[in-house]
């Protein structure tokens, strides 16, 4: 019976080509793109799933009540993590986390590497798989666990185990004993390093040691099994306000309000496998998988889409075959082997598509992967559990799509099937619902384009108050103090024409291609009152590099021997000191240290445009490292400026590797969220209208192959083509209509809660709710149109004659 | 007796009027019978013979077929009954397009559950006998009107039913063709004993039957 099943289904869907080829085409590219989208979507959440205690494991963080608001904080003092696992009942393991660059001595070797500086337990509470040597790194304080690819760079084809190489705390050469070789860290981990070495380690330890109001480090816990995570954080209540009296009554005099509980400071738990989900908005960890679910969401659209063209296409297909199925059914046909008949040949056409859609998914793999930015390989998805997952998934969508026509065609009764007619009277309702979803979903994406690229152009060609097409930033990644680095650099391109300033600050402006990301915030009381700012500490000629606009007094000067002790601030800062006269303006910080305001910058955008402006201070003081070197270049020969640069810095830090850019790249860099998810829905709604159009197509064709007798009748009687052609194309049109509709209201309702997110967005205008439609209605009138007016052209004798 | 019905009434509701498709019709038909069913289009012969086939329902009367009370079975019974007994022939052949002669053949017997070694015997027997083996590897759009009637009947045939309906078998074919249906009717009337019920609008055709019976707004007269 089955080999009878596949070879009548194989001849009706080679008799029916364009049809066949039609669903194939359809479900192939819905396929390809719903694999890609949903492995994509499956990646994100698999996010540090591999870590065994995964679930117990937790990030700490405090809520802190200010005059402001709340605020959340990940960064902690250093005797907190020992302090909590004495005082606290509950945890198993915690862990302090620090990270920041190794730079690594050997031979004549000199590498950054991505260092972590952890306690021991670290590797208790996370299991990132040893290769070789030590099973739970890091015993000993002089010992250093590295993975494996940076073993390879540091060591080359040498067996790294039991070697010892240098790494540069304060200036000074340490020397350490790679214990264990780890694996390399998986893509779906959110911590990452090159080599973890003990926190004692870490050059500000001494600084920081025994000192509750200095944070600079993440701590990690992993609780006992039974301990629910909100008792926990309870239980931490009285530990907070005894550790940090100090700061609750700073807190309390600057007029900050309790919290619900009445405390103002609260400890928090992050579970661990959200943390690369969650923000820290308003005090608290939110975590946010709207973007991974709205990639899931654009994949379940597309496939639904081509899902509808094939529903849609057996149908109609299908009334074409009532003969054949009152035939069997005379000849003793049951109604289920009717069913499995027609089921059969929805699978076959499945069964191809996903072939050929998994063959597309393999095809643009790599492209998909540069385009969006992710990791995803075929590996991670080859588990047995994804793969049944996948094909139940798959029966279950070919059972709908396919069996729902077959059902229909069962329950028709022999006689009627006999005539091949079925009830005319009766509206196609289901089949135009689903065309009306369609083009509502496509019009939906196309909305959500436009906003998107209007967003994403609005904030790259944004003035952000500083020149950002002719300035180059790299970090100063070599053995040198930055001061002397920044000197030398000088010299070297000291009276070159194109050359215009050089300068250096702690931070950079974008996100370069070192990939970092900082903040440091400094607080200290003014009058009475506590202030926030963010703290930037910069080199001479700073704002002169960066064209940024003095509006009172001056910026740092080499004529002022006493400006280490002068502050240049934002008007924002000014406004949250509240003077009349900023000029005027002296701070007390560090207890004893006088700093003076001299000059007020306009406000510019160091931070990325989803972040209202927030006060500012610039120092300047070389007793602060600095990170980052700027140089501004002329207008003309850019490209051979930036070389000019790049080898200057080369002369300067030989072994350093140069990581300069623009800066305009790099602030094109910090939208590359924006960008992945612009070119997601951009791609997503083109093949959501391009499948959208083959149903209309395929549905259009049918019609008039339907209505073939009717077209002739109205020739003879005297239509002319075009109001046949209306008349064919009036009852699509309608549903696309009704669909842009439904779709417009909530496009624009989507748009406008995805755009309060910036604090600075672009306007929603009519027109980017009405071009969809119009371009949906447009393509969707080409696509009737083209057989349509075929039709209409047609010699109604010919017509006629079929019946 | 094969079948009787009794006192049949078939009806459809028009515009809130009762529309009789069939009135009172009484019809007892026995083994070996060869009956012509006559009337002008539209007098219900073949709402009669659908009826008659229990491919169609009724509205009042009993129908009994053989043993059976047709009018009392569930759906499924009777279309394992009509599957069992009766073979059906169309005016427009209804063959399954996609399917070559020897599969059409062999379709019945797969919805029986015969065994494969059995439906070949099967088929190539009635291939034989309807000398079409050449054709068995053609598909009905490529064999004539009348080669496709045959096709038709064999397939009626194949699995031994004690009653042939067929509705105007002659319809679409030429006058020679339809006496060679016709001449095999007979044969199989008269050496075979299967009971023929068929619709015709020729006087001709209607004289190899039996007996003739003719309708008229859906009445005997
Ligand atoms: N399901 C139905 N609904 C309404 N009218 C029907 C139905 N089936 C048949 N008829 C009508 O009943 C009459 C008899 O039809 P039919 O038995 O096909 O006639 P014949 O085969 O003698 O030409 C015709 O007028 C036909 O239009
Ligand atoms: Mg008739």
């Amino acid at each position: 019976m089955l080999k009878n099943y596949l070879k009548v289904a194989w001849r009706t869907l080679t008799k029916n080509k364009t049809f066949s080829l039609l669903n194939i085409f359809g479900l192939s590219i819905a396929f390809g793109a719903a694999i890609l989208l949903s492995m994509t979507a499956f990646f994100e959440l698999s996010y540090d799933s591999f870590h065994k205690h995964v679930d117990t494991v937790y990030q700490i963080y405090y809520t802190e009540q200010t005059p402001k608001g709340a605020v959340a904080s990940t960064s902690h003092p250093e005797p907190l993590a020992m302090a909590i696992k004495e005082e606290v009942p509950g945890i198993q393991n915690i862990a302090r986390h620090l990270e920041d660059d190794a730079l690594i001595l050997r031979e004549d070797i000199e590498l950054n590497l991505d260092g972590v500086w952890v306690d021991k337990s670290f590797f208790s509470i996370f299991s990132f798989p040893v290769l070789k040597g030590d099973k739970t790194p890091i015993q000993e304080k002089s010992s250093v666990a590295i993975t494996q690819d940076a073993a390879k760079r540091v060591f080359g084809e040498e067996e790294a185990l039991g070697k010892t190489l240098n790494i540069l705390v304060n200036g000074q050469e340490k020397s350490f004993k790679v214990s264990s070789i780890l694996e390399n860290i998986p893509e779906n981990s959110s911590v990452e390093f090159d080599i973890a070495i003990g926190f004692q380690n870490h050059g500000s330890y001494n600084e920081i040691k025994g000192e509750w109001d200095n944070r600079n480090h993440n701590v990690y816990v992993q609780l006992d099994k039974n301990v629910l995570p909100e008792s926990f954080e309870n239980n931490t209540v009285a530990f907070s306000k005894q550790h940090f009296a100090e700061e609750i009554e700073n807190a309390i005099r600057d007029g900050a309000v309790k919290d619900k509980n009445g405390n103002y400071k609260q400890l928090k738990l992050l579970p661990f496998k959200n943390t690369s989900f969650a923000s820290f908005g308003k005090g608290v960890a939110k975590v946010d998988k709207t973007l991974t679910y709205l990639i899931f969401g654009v994949a379940l659209l597309i496939l639904i889409i081509a899902c509808v063209n094939f529903t849609n296409m057996s149908i109609a297909g299908s009334t074409r075959r009532l003969k054949e199925f009152g035939m069997r059914k005379t000849l003793g046909a049951p109604k289920k082997q009717l069913f499995l008949q027609l089921w059969t040949e929805s699978l076959i056409v499945f069964i191809v598509s996903v072939g050929l859609g998994l063959l597309l998914s393999i095809l643009f793999l790599d492209s998909f992967k540069t385009i969006f930015n992710t990791n995803i390989s075929f590996e991670d998805f080859s588990s047995p559990q994804i793969i049944m997952g996948f094909m139940v998934m798959l029966l279950v969508i070919t059972f709908i799509s396919g069996g729902y026509p077959a059902l229909l065609m069962t329950r028709i009764g022999t006689i009627q099937a006999l005539k091949g007619k079925l009830n005319m009277e009766k509206k196609p309702h289901l089949r135009n619902a689903l065309i009306t979803i369609q083009f509502g979903i496509s019009i939906l994406l196309i909305s959500g384009t436009l906003v998107l690229w209007k967003q994403l152009d609005y904030m790259r060609s944004k003035n952000l108050g500083y020149n950002k097409e002719h300035v180059i930033s790299f970090p100063l990644n070599g053995k040198k103090n930055s001061y002397e680095a920044v000197q030398l650099l000088r010299n070297e391109l000291q009276g070159n024409p194109n050359i215009l300033n050089v300068s250096a600050s702690d931070n950079n402006l974008g996100r370069g291609k070192d990939g970092s990301a900082y903040r440091s915030v400094l607080g200290f009381d003014y009058k009475g009152r506590g202030i926030k700012t963010n703290m930037l500490v910069v080199d001479y000629d700073y704002i002169e590099t960066l064209d940024l606009k003095l509006l009172k007094g001056r910026g740092f000067d080499r004529k002022f021997a006493a400006d280490s002790l002068s502050l240049v601030i934002n008007e924002t800062m000014v406004k949250s000191l509240n003077e009349e006269n900023p000029l005027s303006i002296n701070i007390m910080m560090e207890d004893s240290v006088n700093y003076k305001v001299i000059g007020v910058l306009k406000d510019y955008h160091f931070e990325k445009l989803n972040k209202s402006i927030a006060p500012i201070t610039l120092f300047m003081n070389k007793e602060w490292d600095m990170y980052y070197a700027y140089v501004k270049v002329a207008p003309k020969n850019i490209s051979a400026s930036f070389d000019l640069v790049k080898n200057a810095y080369a002369r300067v830090e030989p072994n350093a590797p140069f990581l300069g850019s623009f800066l305009n790249e790099n602030v094109d860099r910090t939208f590359r969220r924006e960008r992945a998810l612009t070119t997601m829905i951009t791609s997503g709604s083109c093949i959501a209208i391009v499948l959208s159009c083959i149903g209309l197509f395929a549905m259009s064709l049918l019609v008039v192959t339907q209505r073939t007798k009717e077209i002739g009748i109205r020739k003879v009687i005297g239509a002319n083509i075009l109001s046949i052609t209306y008349l064919l194309a009036k009852d699509f049109l309608k549903l696309v209509v009704i669909g842009f509709l439904i779709a417009s209201p909530l496009a624009w309702w989507l748009s406008k809660s995805w755009l309060e997110d910036y604090a600075y967005r672009t306007s929603i205008s009519i027109w980017m709710l009405l071009v969809p439609g119009v371009i949906a209605f447009f393509i969707a009138l080409l696509t009737i149109s083209a057989k349509t007016l075929n039709a209409a052209l047609q010699n109604p004798t010919k017509s006629l004659r079929t019946d | 007796m094969l079948l009787q019905l009794n006192n049949i009434f078939k009806w459809v509701n028009s515009g809130g009027q009762r529309i009789f498709l069939l009135k009172d019709i009484n019809l007892n038909v026995n083994e070996g019978e060869f009956i012509s069913i006559m009337g002008p289009s539209g007098s219900g012969k073949s709402t009669l013979l659908n009826v008659i086939g229990m491919l169609d329902g009724f509205d009042e009367g009993e129908y009994h077929f053989l043993e059976e009370s047709v009018h009392s079975l569930k759906e499924k019974h009777r279309a394992n009954l009509y599957k069992e007994y009766i073979g059906f022939v169309f005016q427009s052949y209804h063959l399954l397009d996609e399917l070559t002669v020897k599969e059409n053949l062999e379709m019945p017997l797969l919805y029986k559950k015969f065994k494969g070694s059995e439906r070949k015997a099967m088929v190539a027997d009635m291939l034989d006998r309807f000398n079409i083996v050449g054709k068995k590897d053609l598909f009905p759009a490529q064999l004539s009107g009348g080669q496709q009637q045959l096709v038709g009947i064999a397939r009626a045939l194949i699995s031994n039913p004690k009653l042939i309906l067929a509705d105007e078998p002659t319809g679409n074919l030429n006058s020679a063709q339809g006496e060679e249906i016709m001449e095999l009717f007979k044969k199989l009337n008269e050496e075979d004993g299967v009971t023929i019920i068929q619709v015709t609008h020729s006087e001709k055709n209607a004289a190899y039957g039996s007996r003739i019976i003719n309708l008229l707004d859906g009445r005997k007269v």
